[in-house]
């Protein structure tokens, strides 16, 4: 790695870090704007106006919106994101004991999304224009239209509620014990402890869950892929390597995919990072105690500090998400990567 | 590639161990859900989920009495009642779950820490009570600013909470020596007497408890070892669970298709809770055309009742609410049953609008309904079709129960119609009906009608400063005639909530005629009353 690679990296944090601090200011007020008192939602419809003023005060919600984000900061510099109004806890609590399970899910659904997605976006364009490609784009596209919502009841009708082979709701079976907490990934807890059991357990709960929310994306995968392979593999130098005789599979895998794979990555890193905030509906349905359910409920009671923690956590993941797939991106293509200044 | 195919049959083979049922288990369970979150701080509860948890985890001096209504001591062995002075005297063989025993210094402690942190049930008493003491260990008074009837039963919202463990855990706080008054703590974790303790807790989540077999009343033996309250189910999902037994109680919150179609299980049966509150249609009386009470009299006769009932019919015998007749349910205090319940009736309604000052056609009616109870759209929608019968323009406006709120604030801004399902917090007619429509608390969610009436008014005032029940029930019957007579409210229905329920699991305050129900709501799901097999 050269120091300019380094110095890029540099760069895009300090970069990502001034994001950060104009999406705080951006949630902060439009939070602030949502109708309704957030003291009043908190205390509930039979609290009085007296008891919603001490609130109000105690939040200090009767400051001026610079007074109060000057608050917000003085905590946040404390580790403090304030106490959410929903939960009545600490957010930092919340966001402690809800974002490992969103982020195992969706670490789950990336990895079904590349796994099959890809595969499959390579096999049409192999077999372009003919069954094979046929009933992939077929598929692909019922992955893309269908909501993941309704994926999600449609699982659970098949393999929860007529099969019953797997399991509906939440991320382990009752009278199973979490594993001893070290990722916050049940499964790799499970593994880690050596409690094979705990692992099969939480494994098979994330299944569907998982399944539901990759199905969009292993359809948008392959979709994208196969264009890209296709493009590919009209090009002269795949041209070449099959006029040198080379297996299917090597040109495939080495001269049609590699190439093809640079603008599928960008958009399969943002639909990757999109999981995070839109895996609310698949959370709900299988009550997974996660993140993004947490950021809906936080929406609807507006929990300002609930609320403004959540988008935070968010972006921060799209953001290095982004770098991420900026770093695979630039490894995937010589011309950037030996660029002297491959990013800006 | 051997590596892979190593850890895939691995994988395989865990998943297909974790498919084998688990041993039976020699504990019984009882497995519900609610809305989230649960609230488990006893000065900051006030929702369905946290009423189930206070009546588990906690105790109050006085509980409602079983099926009679009334109110009979809990905690207290006795109390007495001297002009403003309420004396109660504490069991002796009470302890909470650290093995304290109860004093009256915890009674003094959770008063203050409910009136301090200003939130919870802290409205019920902040304005009536002047001071609470222990006058020993044995023996705590309330002295109260003036005579105020609705104040023992108020007490059923008091939890007590053991003091010396919760002062233990005080951190840095707002409170001055009491810290954060040990908000941290009783946010995760329980310090009651109550019939179980809590073991584990996630507002969003999952709350566990265990049956406290110290309890200083016998548990039955039946009664669950281990509940474990789930939050925010979807129903789908409740139906899965159901279905495949991994579940024993839903929540009251499915939609009636659902009921209907568990409840036509064989292995199924449902659970109903009534008697404590009501579903409003609330006319604004401060905007024309509904200013005119003859106006409000014609829109009450013209509203199709029965298919209001239709519309929550679960099964043949079973819907979520029963005719009403008045703004108190059947079977609270001063409910007068004299009253005639309401029906469709074209003519009468004709007749009285003929009296109305207005031209319907000059007017278009506003019929909100809440955005997050869909089932509320039906019924504007049958409003809609009723009252343009009787030549009213009308506008169906769905509204976000946030923006509902703040809409309410001002008598302009507040719909000709708004739809709110209300029900008592404590049992007494005051806390259903004082907030709804006395002139001074106008412009909440509860008093959309901005009903200023001297005559009403009055009544409810000496509701609350009389004593005698006796008289407290002639003067809410009187009440209710006059309201019937303003008619600043359809009374569509009094509520009824509907539970399903595995035949496993039986509740002896949630089934039958109510003989050993509760009235109040969540108190009937006091675990220890449960039978599961």
């Amino acid at each position: 790695m050269s120091s300019t690679f380094f110095k890029t990296i540099g760069i895009r944090l300090w970069t990502s870090a001034l994001v950060l601090v104009g999406v705080s200011i951006l949630i902060f007020c439009i939070a602030r704007v949502i109708p309704g008192d957030p003291a009043r939602i908190a205390l509930g419809p039979n609290a009085t106006q007296e008891q919603v003023e001490l609130l109000r005060e105690r939040l200090h919600l009767n400051e001026s919106l610079p007074v109060q984000y000057f608050e917000f900061v003085r905590e946040l510099f404390q580790g403090d994101l304030g106490v959410s109004l929903y939960t009545n806890r600490p957010v930092t609590t919340d966001i402690g004991d809800f974002l490992p399970a969103t982020l195992e899910l969706v670490v789950f659904a990336g990895i079904l999304m590349v796994v099959i997605g890809i595969p499959l976006g390579v096999l049409a364009a192999r077999y372009r224009d003919k069954l094979t490609d046929n009933v992939v784009r077929l598929l692909s596209l019922l992955g893309v239209v269908t909501p993941t919502f309704v994926w999600a009841v449609f699982l659970m009708l098949i393999f929860a509620f007529y099969l019953e082979i797997l399991p509906v709701a939440g991320r382990l079976s009752q009278g199973v014990d979490p594993p001893p907490g070290v990722t916050g990934f049940y499964t790799i807890d499970a593994l880690l402890a050596g409690q094979w059991s705990t692992f099969g357990n939480a494994f098979s709960h994330i299944i569907l869950p998982a399944t539901a929310l990759a199905l969009t994306g292993i359809g948008q995968t392959a979709r994208l892929t196969r264009a890209s392979v296709a493009e590919t593999y009209d090009k002269p130098y795949v041209e070449m390597a099959q006029a040198y005789g080379f297996s299917d599979r090597r040109i495939a895998s080495k001269y049609a995919l590699r190439p093809a794979m640079i603008p599928s990555l960008t958009i399969m890193g943002l639909d990757f990072a999109a999981m995070l905030g839109g895996a609310f509906l698949v959370e709900a349905v299988f009550a997974w105690p996660g993140l993004a359910r947490y950021g809906v409920e936080t929406i609807l009671h507006k929990d300002l500090n609930g609320i403004v923690g959540t988008v935070l956590v968010i972006s921060a993941f799209f953001l290095i998400v982004n770098m991420l797939v900026d770093i695979a991106v630039a490894w995937l293509n010589p011309r950037i990567r030996l660029q002297k200044r491959w990013a800006g | 590639m051997r590596t892979l195919k190593h850890t895939v049959s691995a994988a395989a083979l865990a998943a297909a161990i974790a498919m084998v049922p688990l041993a039976a288990d020699a504990q019984t369970v009882l497995r519900l859900d609610e809305v989230p979150v649960g609230e488990l701080d006893p000065a900051k509860a006030t929702d369905f989920a946290d009423t189930m948890l206070m009546f588990n985890a906690y105790d109050t001096l006085l509980l409602p009495a079983q099926g009679t209504g009334g109110l009979v001591p809990h905690l207290a062995s006795d109390y007495s009642v001297d002009g403003n002075d309420f004396t109660f005297t504490l069991r002796d063989d009470v302890t909470f779950e650290s093995g304290n025993p109860l004093t009256a210094d915890d009674v003094v402690y959770s008063y203050d820490r409910l009136i301090a942190l200003g939130q919870g049930f802290s409205h019920l008493f902040r304005d009536h009570v002047a001071s609470v003491e222990a006058v020993d260990d044995n023996t705590v008074r309330f002295t109260l600013n003036a005579p105020y009837a609705p104040f023992l039963a108020a007490l059923t919202r008091l939890q007590i909470v053991d003091s010396q463990t919760a002062m233990a855990n005080e951190l840095e706080g707002d409170y001055g020596e009491r810290g954060d008054y040990a908000q941290a703590y009783l946010s995760a974790n329980s310090a009651g007497t109550g019939a179980y303790t809590v073991t584990d807790h996630n507002p969003q989540e999952l709350t566990l408890l265990a049956r406290n077999d110290d309890y200083f009343i016998d548990i039955p033996e039946g009664a669950p070892d281990e509940v474990r309250l789930v939050y925010g189910l979807e129903g789908a999902t409740v139906r899965t669970l159901m279905s495949r037994g991994e579940h024993d109680i839903s929540s009251q919150w499915l939609a009636p298709e659902i009921v209907r179609a568990l409840a036509e299980r064989d292995d199924m049966h449902l659970f109903t809770e009534s008697g404590t509150g009501g579903f409003y249609i609330k006319m604004n009386t401060q905007r024309a055309p509904l200013d005119d009470v003859h106006c409000r009299r014609a829109l009450a006769h013209a509203l199709d009742y029965d298919s209001v009932i239709a519309l929550i019919q679960i099964t043949d015998e079973v819907a979520q609410g029963v005719r009403a007749n008045g703004p108190l349910p059947a079977g609270m205090l001063g409910a007068n049953p004299d009253l005639p319940v309401p029906t469709r009736d074209m003519e009468a309604a004709q007749a009285e609008l003929a009296q109305c000052a207005y031209d319907p056609a000059d007017h278009t009616i506003e019929i909100s309904w809440i955005a997050e109870v869909p089932l509320e759209e039906r019924f504007a929608l049958l409003m809609q079709v009723n009252f343009q019968e009787l030549g009213f323009d009308t506008e169906v406006v769905r509204v976000p129960w946030a923006l509902f709120t703040e809409r309410v604030t001002q008598v302009d801004t507040t719909p000709h119609i708004g739809q709110v399902y209300v029900r008592a917090t404590t049992p007494d007619p005051d806390a259903l009906i004082y907030n709804m429509y006395h002139s001074d608390v106008a412009g909440t969610w509860q008093s959309t009608e901005w009903l200023n009436d001297p005559e009403v008014d009055a009544l409810l005032e000496a509701g609350r400063s009389t004593i005698d029940q006796d008289e407290r029930a002639q003067i809410y019957r009187d009440l209710g005639a006059r309201l019937v007579e303003l008619q600043p409210t359809i009374y569509a229905f009094d509520t009824q909530s509907v539970y399903v329920a595995r035949d496993a699991v039986e509740a002896e305050t949630l089934m039958g005629d109510g003989s050993n129900s509760y009235s109040l709501d969540g108190a009937n799901f006091m675990f220890r009353h449960m039978n599961v097999q």
